[in-house]
């Protein structure tokens, strides 16, 4: 079992959820899918990057 | 006399103004238009038409007076249960906004559409109800979520129809059914009535056969005018991100619009536009939590079951920091919108995939659908602006091509201004043409 299993199965055990072993393959797909970007999102320099306080998509940012 | 859902919406409303056209006729004739073509496309998964009607008898006078149109099945109305693409009753009967407007602009609901399971898909493939087909060949896909809607209006069995977009879900079944669909700012439509709690990414819209009946539909909708102006000297800029490994037909006919209008254009860079797509990922995966059965997961089909327990382990700081993209997006988008008019971008990479095997074709390689299409519509979704796909071509395939075009927010008038634009400068060649099982 790899790390990427071990994530899976505990962290939804954690949740009152199991996985069997096709919700492992077809989350193993996801992950190679999406985590590319998903690890890229987690590792770029946000410093400076303020979230606006104002937050509304109905209209353009004010900050 | 053609069939009269043949006629654009505008001639409908204005033939029946003029008592040129007979409201019971029209709505006789619509029910019988789906009853005839929607077999292989899975479009409408509903009709009422003693509540038709009853509408027709008691519609209001306005602009859409006596003219039928349909709803996605993920919103309340007065006599059906919504069922959000699954086998449940997902909500009471009940009034939303979108069904308030369209009855207070006079018009008369005909018929509910098929859409992607709880909109969690850009295919239409899975639904209780089975896969939407696309009216240009019913072998591919309609699109998703609101695919039924826009199947149902490139069939011409409605001229108009009310989808809802999260992520994608009217531009993009727009683009495979060759129609118009229209996403307008965030907040643009009244939300009350929609199962979806997609907070602040869900826009609804219509979808339409040419950028006028948008207009029409989308002023209804929205509760306000949308007067018309002059969009041959616009000013639009290219994100070249979104330009990159698409199906080289698919570039081609979307760049030959753009020529044909003319307009000036610009090489531009969207900041943050790298981490977009995992930031309209992350937003869609996490908002839609509540609503997702956890309870029952086990019941659903594999692949939702594994995305539904795949979005349950997604650590809470990527949310954060996809939060802080969407800022980072919405003042590029301020700033550029001070520089250029609307931006342009392929709405869909490719053609609408087949029902059997929607996997996408790209120079890069095959590539699942939602994280192909996602990438040319999450910007709109995640900084609230608004975007319409315009019908820009014809593959090879014999599949349509779309042409989004992305404005500033409340910008639909001009969105609308630069699709009519688009049509002219093609001849409506793309708006008007037929799909081959029709002619």
């Amino acid at each position: 079992m790899d790390v990427f299993e071990q994530f899976a199965r505990a962290g939804l055990e954690w949740q009152g959820l199991s996985a069997d072993d096709t919700d492992v393959a077809v989350m193993r797909y996801i992950d190679e899918v999406f985590g590319p970007e998903l690890r890229a999102l987690m590792t770029v320099d946000m410093h400076g990057l303020w979230p606006e306080t104002d937050f509304d998509p109905s209209r353009a940012p004010s900050s | 006399m053609s069939h009269p859902q043949d006629l654009a919406l505008r001639d409908q409303a204005a033939g029946i103004a003029a008592g040129e056209l007979d409201p019971g006729e029209l709505l006789q004739a619509t029910l019988e238009r789906i009853a005839e073509r929607n077999g292989p496309l899975n479009a409408i998964v509903a009709t009422f038409p003693e509540d038709s009607e009853r509408m027709l008898a008691e519609a209001p006078q306005g602009p859409l007076h006596s003219v039928p149109f349909a709803v996605k099945d993920q919103f309340q109305i007065p006599f059906r249960a919504p069922r959000d693409g699954t086998h449940s009753e997902a909500a009471p009967p009940g009034d939303s906004g979108v069904f308030r407007r369209l009855r207070e602009a006079g018009a008369v609901l005909v018929g509910v559409t098929n859409m992607h399971y709880r909109g969690g898909g850009s295919t239409g493939v899975q639904s209780a109800y089975g896969p939407v087909g696309n009216p240009w060949n019913a072998e591919h896909v309609g699109g998703g979520s609101s695919g039924g809607s826009a199947s149902a209006v490139g069939a011409r069995m409605v001229a108009t129809a009310v989808g809802a977009d999260g992520g994608g879900s009217i531009r993009l079944p727009a683009a495979y059914c060759g129609v118009v669909g229209l996403k307008p700012t965030f907040g643009a439509v009244p939300v009350d009535g929609n199962l979806h709690g997609f907070y602040d990414l869900d826009a609804l819209g219509p979808f339409a056969r040419d950028a006028d009946d948008g207009r029409l539909a989308a002023e209804a909708l929205m509760g306000t005018e949308l007067p018309p102006g002059d969009a041959s000297n616009l000013r639009v800029g290219i994100p070249r991100f979104f330009w990159e490994d698409l199906d080289p037909d698919v570039e081609h006919g979307c760049k030959a619009a753009l020529g044909a209008a003319g307009w000036a254009t610009e090489d531009v860079a969207v900041e943050g536009q790298e981490h977009a797509r995992i930031a309209t990922a992350l937003n869609l995966a996490i908002q839609i939590m509540p609503e997702w059965p956890l309870d029952d997961v086990d019941e659903l089909d594999p692949v939702t079951r594994a995305y539904t327990k795949f979005s349950a382990l997604i650590p809470a700081a990527a949310l954060a920091r996809a939060h802080r993209v969407r800022s980072q997006l919405r003042r590029s988008l301020a700033e550029l919108f001070g520089r250029v008019d609307l931006l342009a971008v392929p709405t869909v990479p490719a053609p609408a995939p087949t029902i059997a095997d929607p996997t996408v074709h790209l120079p890069s390689g095959p590539h699942p659908p939602d994280r192909a299409n996602v990438r040319q519509t999450g910007l709109a979704n995640l900084t609230g602006v608004p975007g319409i796909n315009v019908p820009a071509g014809l593959h090879p395939s014999g599949l349509p091509v779309g042409l989004q075009l992305i404005g500033p927010w409340d910008g639909e008038a001009r969105l609308l201004d630069a699709a009519k634009h688009i049509e002219q400068a093609t001849s409506r060649e793309f708006v008007d043409a037929v799909p081959q099982a029709y002619l």
